[in-house]
């Protein structure tokens, strides 16, 4: 079999699946053609997920993003292009979807999410996604990315929801884990974390969270 | 800790209010939507003030009918203050007196709004009569009310607060008992949720886990938050399974966390937050 043969074999294997998502009657349904076809991890099934997340079914939904995850760098600019024309409830999922690839074409639209938006959950993803995203191999611009990713994280560790609170410290974590060149931002983001860790926090869990960042970034 | 307030926005100005205008607010009796929000704002923002606590009392006292043109539901003010003093912890315990009152009132949302708060409140001073108001079992208090979807009695709301109230009696046990088998899922979910928290035994809390695999995701969704305010940690692996939105699954795994006592830090439970976010 050549490589075109190949291709066609698996092009119909995805309208196979794409079709089953269409024809799915229930929720249990949509939820298990919605695995399969994220499953594939393939581009062409990239349309008919981003439609997904506009069902409001919340399991379909959470392995539509799964698959985009999955398919990752490919459906970066579908993404980013989907949250202009979509409702409040896609387009949290598809932040959500960003934040999981951690591309840094989506750098702008999570420090946007992390600042601004209302959805307490799209906060805490956007916050998790700034600790994901892979930075530029270009110094300089590493450099900046970085410097951004860190700043929106701070700023947001007085967000007025817990489980934002929470996603910074996380998001902080992933950051620090790696190597963080500018010596001043690591110290801006560890006394982030020490308040975080102490009494000043009025959750217990993100101060549980906060100190177990400081353990395994051996800074307590 | 003063924390940056992005959805506090009051919708009609667009500007965030503060306490001092929360207050204010809370005087206008003529405008009862301008007092709905300033209730609504106190409790969301634990309000530790006196006088907060004052205009909170006098407006469970309140009564409006239903606007129906404002599509604001009957006695809203009352109930929302009655909400409110539930999130307030020490200071609103002055007001127990009067939310026990209002466990007798005839709007059935007051009774819930108030049973609930008094479960926070742990007033024990809610127990006789809650008791009183179950007492007559499923037949009665538990049966549907003609004419609308509700049942004589906010049964779910009044079971939960005497688990959260934790006076584990025979009368309080052997009358949440008689629930144990209602054919809403919620009423049965919250006795479960009541008896687990005020025996510890185990079986409860395997019946709430089955909860979390129903068929309706409103069913695992009460199931959710009751094993969370249980803080029943065995749940923890079930919850982080259940076809649900993961901000609720996230707020029952806190409750976990929340209702241990120890302040070790507990790490698998803190992997499954993190990989839920």
């Amino acid at each position: 079999m050549d490589s075109q043969e190949l291709l066609t074999i698996q092009n119909l294997e995805i309208q196979s699946l794409v079709a089953a998502v269409h024809a799915a009657k229930t929720a249990d349904d949509l939820l298990t053609t919605t695995e399969n076809l994220a499953a594939s991890a393939h581009p062409d099934g990239a349309q008919c997920l981003l439609e997904i997340l506009g069902f409001n079914n919340p399991g379909a939904a959470v392995a539509a993003v799964d698959g985009l995850v999955a398919i990752g760098q490919p459906v970066v600019v579908k993404l980013l292009e989907s949250l202009d024309n979509s409702n409040y409830t896609a387009r949290s999922w598809a932040v959500r979807a960003l934040a999981g690839i951690g591309d840094s074409r989506g750098l702008s639209v999570l420090e946007h999410a992390l600042a601004q938006d209302i959805g307490p959950s799209v906060r805490r993803a956007a916050a998790c996604g700034l600790g994901n995203l892979i930075l530029s191999t270009e110094t300089e611009l590493e450099l900046s990315q970085c410097k951004r990713c860190l700043t929106a994280l701070i700023n947001a560790s007085r967000d007025s929801e817990w489980v934002v609170r929470y996603a910074v410290t996380v998001g902080l974590e992933k950051r620090l884990k790696q190597d963080v060149s500018n010596k001043d931002w690591v110290i801006r983001s560890q006394n982030v974390l020490c308040a975080l860790a102490g009494e000043e926090e009025d959750e217990k869990i993100v101060r549980q969270r906060a100190r177990l960042a400081l353990m395994r970034l051996d800074f307590s | 800790m003063r924390k940056t307030e992005p959805d506090y926005r009051d919708n009609s100005e667009g500007k965030a209010i503060n306490e001092q205008e929360a207050i204010r607010r809370m005087q206008l009796s003529d405008d009862p939507s301008a007092q709905y929000y300033a209730a609504w704002w106190l409790g969301r923002n634990r309000s530790q003030n006196p006088e907060a606590i004052q205009l909170l009392r006098h407006a469970l006292h309140q009564r409006r009918p239903k606007d129906l043109s404002a599509e604001v539901e009957e006695n809203a003010v009352a109930r929302n203050a009655a909400r409110a003093l539930g999130k307030l912890g020490q200071v609103a315990k002055e007001s127990i007196p009067d939310l026990v009152e209002i466990l007798h009132d005839d709007d059935y949302g007051l009774r819930e709004a108030a049973s609930r708060s008094l479960g926070q409140l742990q007033a024990t001073a809610a127990i006789i009569p809650i008791l009183q108001r179950l007492s007559s079992g499923p037949g009665i208090a538990g049966a549907r009310e003609p004419g609308t979807p509700r049942l004589k009695e906010p049964c779910d709301a009044m079971l939960e607060a005497l688990g959260d109230i934790g006076q584990a009696s025979t009368d309080v046990i052997s009358i949440i008992k008689l629930y144990v088998n209602h054919e809403r899922t919620v009423v049965h979910s919250s006795a479960c949720r009541a008896l687990l928290q005020l025996t510890g035994d185990a079986n409860w809390g395997e019946e709430l886990v089955r909860l979390l695999k129903h068929d309706q995701l409103q069913v695992r969704r009460a199931a959710l938050m009751d094993l969370g305010a249980t803080g029943w940690r065995q749940a923890l692996e079930a919850i982080s399974e259940t076809l649900a939105e993961n901000s609720l699954k996230l707020i029952a795994i806190k409750g976990l966390s929340e209702k241990s006592k120890s302040e070790e830090i507990d790490i698998p439970l803190l992997d499954a937050m993190d990989s839920l976010l």
